[in-house]
């Protein structure tokens, strides 16, 4: 697949989104399996929206730098989880569909722009508005967030009213920052990819594009708008204010996750537990074997030294010269998984137990063959064959219940302001990577999680970027497969190989006798979005 | 599932909270706390409220008014003591497995919640400050009516009089209350404050899940005075078969109970006041809601449709106790965690309700019709059952039930329709199909 391309038609035709299987995080898809269940959905309805909550426009406001567009596509990932049909409107991507580059007039911003540039502000607003209510009238959507900058009282009292007219209810959210550390930071993170900036000081470039966007959009007034609903995100979630937000439980969805949710950016790595002495029972609660040991030496040694690598990496690309961020170790309570810990446990590192990231229960299943099963449960595994998702065997859990008992993770996932390693099952390893990247219900039990790989999510604004790193040395046989997975047969799954991203055309065969490379990228979708990220909006 | 996982899987070594209620009185402090209380314990989180006033009441049962004057040295003296004691009585109970602790007092002045703050602090305990701030009279009024009637305070005497000490004692705590961080110097507190019963909320310094989860769960709450009815649908032709589940019509009994609801409804509600209703997505209670009045609006709610019986589905009792005679016992074991095969357990439906108690928390006057199991569930919500006891509470056929929050706990008054139906309660290890319950708490 061409990635070039791929974002070429991503920038120039919003209204179009690819479509990938899990190669890329899929947040801006659009959804092509109609009536399916999103992965945390306890109920479907006839008309596709959920909680009598009605159409909701949530309109962000903010100045540039102040994480809108994370906070967009966070709360868009976690509403689609929950089974909400939601779509993001980004109009920065409408500005640069329009205006090639996205390079619009200097007074684009000013309150007495020349009337060509009101022309223009106007044209690109009215494509973004008419697709919004395409996409609620039309589509079935219930949830369209307003990515826009939305900066003054009356452009946002008018917004409210239009909206209305259209019965739709609107929530502006406002990210608020006047914290001038975390500016500086937000501006290094996002936007130091521009070649503006190339060569100068981290520090200097981030104050001079501070500076630029004052003078760029010289008029904002924050929000204080009595009759509005709104949400006033102060300095990335240290405190927040909601105004009239209490009609709408669907709200107050929206609501919790923000109280849960900062615009800092941090790393989140994926590894599974070492292989323990009993391999088959989940009962028994089995502690490591001795390859097991080897390999929570080899894990941690090959995750510790790509921490370094890649601060070394981002130093001699221009990066401040700035300590690691503090890592946090979280394990369920399995035993093996407290095991795969302990080495980073001895260095210091402070590991926490969940006792939700415990592995799916294989019900029946228990050490039961793949054979076996299909002799003893024939209905149960035809059934399993259609949605291997939403079915359980008899007293099992479905990877749906997983998921559902898994959401407080993901709020605290959210929360977690360190970066964080995940040590669990490859079932629940599944569940957390299909809210990270955004895959689709059938596509999250054939998830594959190797053991000599280590997956590491970057979250980007715009769209989690995936990496796998080569653990290297490891005996071949704890890696292939899943060999504590509970077997159960899983339909179209050609290849017990078959990596969580699968690689650009054809997977590379995972040959464990090769060495390779320590680190191994397959994916950077930052390429994709990389005019994005350089973009002012 | 590990035994010390509760609904949110966090472990009591993991996080404990001290919620911290701040306000004046009559601003609907008692009501938020025993309100998180019944949720947090709904959901298999330990928790307990320590009421300073109870405290208070062993030394001083029914003070006057000066009581509370902040010149009255003695009054001063004991009020302070009974802070004392409640303070260390929670600490106790967080050593002995509490999770989360709610303190139950005005804490109006900045001097008071450093100390309560360095108490609870210092023991490892997270600190939650919860204020509700009240400007609008009528709300303050109908809570004073409220407490008169309801406060052990006031026992036995003239309610004018009541309201009116009442009031006095108000305006001595309204002399040095100070609201959080008003002067700009508790900015370091974790705090939420609702002003105006949530018409704008502030909350500042969330430190994790646990807190964000209480933090949502107040924020749904309001103080306003209303109620919620409960009915089951009316008799269905599988009940008269002994079967469970189903999508099954009424009877011609559950047909006449649904024409009967009308007048029961408006003879319980006292007036002509529309209530919003809301059935399940199955034919029989949508029947039972048909000849409710035009104006009352009417919505399905998918998940309050009846436990998934799985491969039991429109089976009875004793057709599961001979084909799954093992599930049978199980169930009879811990009703409350068995999963039917392919079907729910009522955990499960507890998990998929949790959005109809927020939204039931949300809202004002609603009907709900549903059915057995839902309404068990609901019904352990609002009359605080434990987990051993909600999944066997007699909710008989064709009789409406009316739930009023209260500061001090729920009102439950019912309603019969005097329309006979079969029983469909079973005793533990019985397959009867037609049992009587034992009576229980009213119902």
């Amino acid at each position: 697949m061409d990635t070039l391309l791929t974002a070429e038609i991503a920038a120039n035709a919003p209204r179009y989104r690819r479509k990938s299987s899990t190669f890329i995080d899929g947040i801006h898809d659009v959804s092509d399996n109609q009536g399916k269940l999103a992965p945390a959905q306890l109920y479907s309805t006839m008309s596709g929206r959920l909680f009598h909550s009605g159409r909701i426009a949530i309109v962000m406001v903010g100045l540039p730098a102040r994480g809108k567009t994370h906070i967009s596509v966070s709360m868009g990932r976690y509403l689609s989880w929950l089974g909400v049909k939601t779509r993001i409107f980004h109009l920065g991507d409408y500005r640069r569909a329009t205006v090639p580059g996205g390079h619009v007039p200097e007074d684009y911003f000013y309150p007495n722009a020349s009337p060509a540039s009101m022309m223009l502000r106007q044209k690109i607003l009215k494509k973004c508005r008419e697709d919004i209510y395409a996409w609620l009238n039309h589509e079935n959507g219930q949830v369209a967030i307003y990515d826009a900058v939305n900066p003054t009282r009356s452009g946002r009292i008018a917004l409210a009213k239009e909206f209305a007219k259209h019965d739709v209810q609107t929530l502006f959210i406002e990210s608020y920052v006047d914290d001038q550390e975390i500016l500086k930071e937000n501006a290094r993170n996002v936007k130091i990819s521009s070649p503006d900036f190339h060569g100068m000081d981290p520090d200097e470039a981030a104050s001079l594009y501070l500076k630029r966007i004052e003078t760029k959009i010289p008029v904002f007034e924050t929000m204080e708008e009595e009759n509005l609903n709104f949400v006033k995100m102060i300095n990335a979630g240290q405190a927040f204010y909601y105004n009239n937000v209490s009609f709408n439980y669907l709200f107050h969805r929206i609501v919790f996750y923000l109280t849960n949710l900062h615009i800092k950016s941090r790393t989140t790595f994926f590894v599974r537990a070492g292989p323990a002495t009993d391999e088959d029972s989940y009962k028994a609660d089995a502690p490591l074997s001795e390859e097991g040991m080897a390999y929570a030496e080899k894990m941690t040694e090959t995750l510790l030294r790509h921490r370094e690598q890649e601060r070394q990496a981002s130093i001699a690309q221009g990066g401040p010269d700035v300590p690691l961020r503090p890592l946090t170790v979280w394990t369920s309570t399995r035993l093996r998984t407290m095991q795969t810990a302990e080495p980073l446990k001895r260095m210091g590192f402070k590991v926490r137990q969940r006792s939700q990231m415990s592995q799916i229960n294989p019900g029946v299943c228990e050490k039961l063959s793949e054979r076996a099963i299909r002799a003893l449960y024939p209905e149960e595994v035809k059934k399993h064959e259609l949605d291997p998702y939403h079915h359980r065997y008899p007293r099992a859990e479905s990877y749906h219940d997983l998921a559902v008992r898994l959401e407080p993770i993901i709020l605290e996932l959210e929360r977690e302001q360190n970066d964080l390693l995940i040590i669990a099952h490859e079932s629940v390893l599944r569940v957390l990577y299909s809210y990270l990247m955004h895959c689709s219900t059938m596509d999250i039990p054939k998830l594959k999680f190797p053991r000599d790989e280590i997956i590491e999510i970057i979250p980007a604004a715009y769209q989690n970027n995936a990496k796998r790193i080569h653990i290297p040395g490891l005996d071949p046989r704890t890696i292939p497969g899943s060999p504590e997975d509970i077997r159960i047969p899983v339909p179209g799954d050609p290849s017990a190989n078959l990596p969580p991203i699968p690689g650009m055309s054809s997977p590379e065969p995972v040959d464990v006798a090769v060495p390779r490379p320590p680190e191994k990228i397959i994916n950077n979708a930052k390429e994709t979005v990389s005019d994005k990220l350089a973009d002012e909006d | 599932m590990a035994p010390k996982m509760n609904g949110f899987g966090i472990m009591p070594e993991d996080t404990r909270i001290c919620v911290v209620m701040v306000g004046l009185p009559a601003r609907g402090k008692s009501y938020i706390a025993q309100k998180a209380q019944r949720y947090l314990n709904w959901l298999s989180i330990p928790a307990e409220t320590f009421n300073v006033g109870n405290y208070r009441r062993h030394d001083a049962p029914h003070p006057s008014a000066d009581f509370f004057d902040t010149n009255n040295v003695e009054g001063e003296r004991k009020r302070r003591a009974a802070a004392e004691a409640a303070v260390s009585d929670m600490l106790k109970w967080f050593k002995s497995g509490g999770v989360v602790g709610i303190l139950d007092a005005t804490n109006s002045t900045k001097e008071r919640r450093k100390w309560v703050l360095e108490r609870v602090a210092s023991e490892g305990i997270e600190v939650l400050f919860v204020e509700s701030k009240c400007d609008n009279e009528e709300l303050i009024m109908a809570n004073i009516r409220d407490v008169k009637t309801t406060s052990p305070d006031y026992v036995g005497q003239d309610p004018e009089k009541a309201a009116q000490d009442f009031r006095e004692r108000i305006r001595h705590y309204e002399k040095v209350y100070k609201s959080i961080n008003e002067d700009g110097d508790e900015d370091h507190l974790t705090y939420l404050k609702i002003m105006n019963v949530g018409k704008k909320v502030f909350i500042n310094r969330i430190q994790n899940y646990l807190q964000s989860r209480i933090v949502y769960f107040l924020m749904n709450l309001h103080i306003r005075p209303r109620s919620v009815w409960l009915s089951r649908h009316g008799e269905s032709a599988l009940n008269l078969e002994g079967r469970i589940g189903g999508d099954a019509e009424l009877s011609h009994r559950g047909e006449e109970y649904a024409r009967k609801l009308p007048e029961l409804v408006r003879e319980s509600v006292g007036s002509d006041r529309p209530l919003t209703v809301w059935t399940s997505t199955l034919k029989r209670t949508i029947a039972t809601a048909r000849h409710l009045p035009k104006h009352y609006n009417q919505l399905q709610w998918k998940a309050l449709d009846e436990l998934d019986a799985g491969v039991c589905d429109g089976m009875t009792y004793q057709e599961i106790a001979d084909q799954y005679p093992e599930d049978f016992q199980a169930r009879d074991e811990d009703k409350y965690n068995y999963r039917y095969r392919g079907g729910e357990s009522y955990r499960d439906v507890v998990i998929r309700l949790e959005p109809i108690i927020m939204e039931l928390e949300r809202s004002e006057d609603i009907l709900i019709i549903s059915h057995q199991a839902v309404i068990r569930c609901i019904y352990a919500y609002f009359m605080q059952k434990t987990q051993e006891e909600s999944p066997w509470v007699p909710v008989p056929l064709h009789t409406l039930m009316k739930l009023t929050p209260r500061a001090y706990g729920t009102e439950l008054q019912t309603y019969r329709a005097n329309i006979k139906a079969v029983s469909t309660w079973r005793g533990k290890g019985s397959t009867a199909k037609h049992e009587d319950p034992v009576p229980e708490g009213g119902i």
